[in-house]
């Protein structure tokens, strides 16, 4: 078990109510209920196995989470404190990540598939992610199209200098977790990772252990708030909120185009600028992007200005504490 | 393009509506009392946070 796992040896588990327990053989997963308010611990049963992870709104599967939206607001390695938040337009946090023993996961790299292993090492079949996932997710009606980009937990991933993303070894121990706090009903669906012949969970598969806990206050308290913004649509406000059907894509003849705020159009905003205000504008400018474009410049001078003075969120990702 | 008065130049800097209203509830916060007046601020702290640095 590693350090942080021995210095707290089910401390706060040891007052929570355990609602479930099942151990995860290799070459499965399993779909469970989580309940807002419920805590699902993924724990290593041996040691040194990645668990892929999809996650949906128990209660309208549309709703996923979304590795995208949760390694922009949490980096490539979300960890202890950070959320699973779900994908555009609902924006919600799904699950918020309460333990984490190791603090090493991954959102960059997807599940693995049969194509994986029959491109790259010609098996006609192979444990794999994808399908270990469709399977489990079968259960509640889901097919193989609705698995979603996993989170992976306990897998260790570095990006080169090239910009590519790459495998490393794990080095977790029996009792190593995360436990996940749900925010909503979800259903949680984790999967042990099918690689055995990739350095993800050091060249074996090997069983994890799943609880379900009911949370404590303690636990419930050490949730930060998030925002509520009315961006954070529901089906409610969508101009279609039909899912669709049938597989034949064909265009609705009584579409309109209903873009939000367009035409975008420009407005000239003169600036007067003294020979000081001029040098300085100067050295600032982006001559290389802009050439002689001054408005341009300024342009970028301007909302780069205002990126430093008022933005408290990473470069492109949302605010977790609101504006 | 320079002015009549000396050193003075004028330049004019395109912002669609939507930028227009970051920089209008940004002047709403009371930092100016105009777009050129904010526009001026953010030349000036833009600058003074650079002093000997190179931008990315």
């Amino acid at each position: 078990m590693s350090e942080a796992a021995a210095m707290m040896p089910e401390a706060a588990g040891a007052k929570r109510r355990l609602v479930d327990e099942r151990i995860l053989e290799p070459g499965t997963g399993k779909a469970f209920e989580l309940r807002q308010g419920q805590i699902l611990r993924i724990e290593q049963a041996v040691g040194n196995q990645c668990v892929d992870f999809n996650c949906f709104n128990l209660h309208d599967y549309k709703e996923f989470m979304h590795c995208g939206r949760t390694r922009t607001v949490h980096g490539f390695n979300p960890t202890e404190g950070d959320f699973l938040w779900s994908a555009p337009p609902r924006e919600n946090a799904m699950l918020y990540i309460l333990k984490d023993t190791v603090k090493r996961n991954d959102v960059l790299f997807p599940r693995c598939s049969a194509f994986l292993y029959e491109s790259a090492y010609g098996f006609d079949v192979h444990t794999n992610c994808h399908d270990i996932q469709a399977e489990a997710q079968r259960e509640y009606g889901l097919t193989p199209d609705d698995v979603h980009d996993s989170f992976n937990f306990f897998m260790c991933t570095e990006v080169s200098m090239d910009g590519r993303a790459t495998i490393t070894r794990q080095d977790t121990r029996q009792g190593d977790h995360v436990d996940l706090l749900a925010m909503m009903d979800v259903l949680a669906i984790p999967n042990v990772c099918g690689a055995d012949i990739m350095r993800t969970s050091n060249f074996a598969l090997k069983p994890v252990r799943i609880r379900i806990f009911e949370a404590t206050e303690d636990d419930l308290a050490a949730v930060p708030s998030v925002p509520r913004m009315k961006s954070q649509r529901t089906p409610a406000q969508f101009r279609n909120a039909r899912i669709k059907t049938t597989r034949e894509l064909s265009a609705d003849p009584d579409y309109v185009p209903d873009f939000a705020n367009t035409p975008i159009v420009e407005t000239e905003i003169g600036l007067e600028l003294s020979e000081a205000e001029w040098a300085t504008f100067e050295k600032l400018a982006r001559r290389d992007l802009y050439g002689s474009d001054d408005g341009a410049a300024f342009r970028d001078i301007l909302f780069s200005w205002w990126e430093e003075r008022f933005l408290n969120a990473a470069s492109g990702a949302p605010s977790t504490s609101g504006t | 393009m320079v002015s009549g008065e000396t050193g003075k130049r004028n330049i004019s800097v395109r912002l669609n509506q939507q930028q227009l209203e970051l920089i209008d509830r940004t002047i709403a916060r009371g930092l100016a009392a105009t777009r050129e007046d904010l526009m001026r601020l953010a030349l000036r702290e833009y600058a003074a946070n650079r002093e000997g640095k190179v931008d990315e």
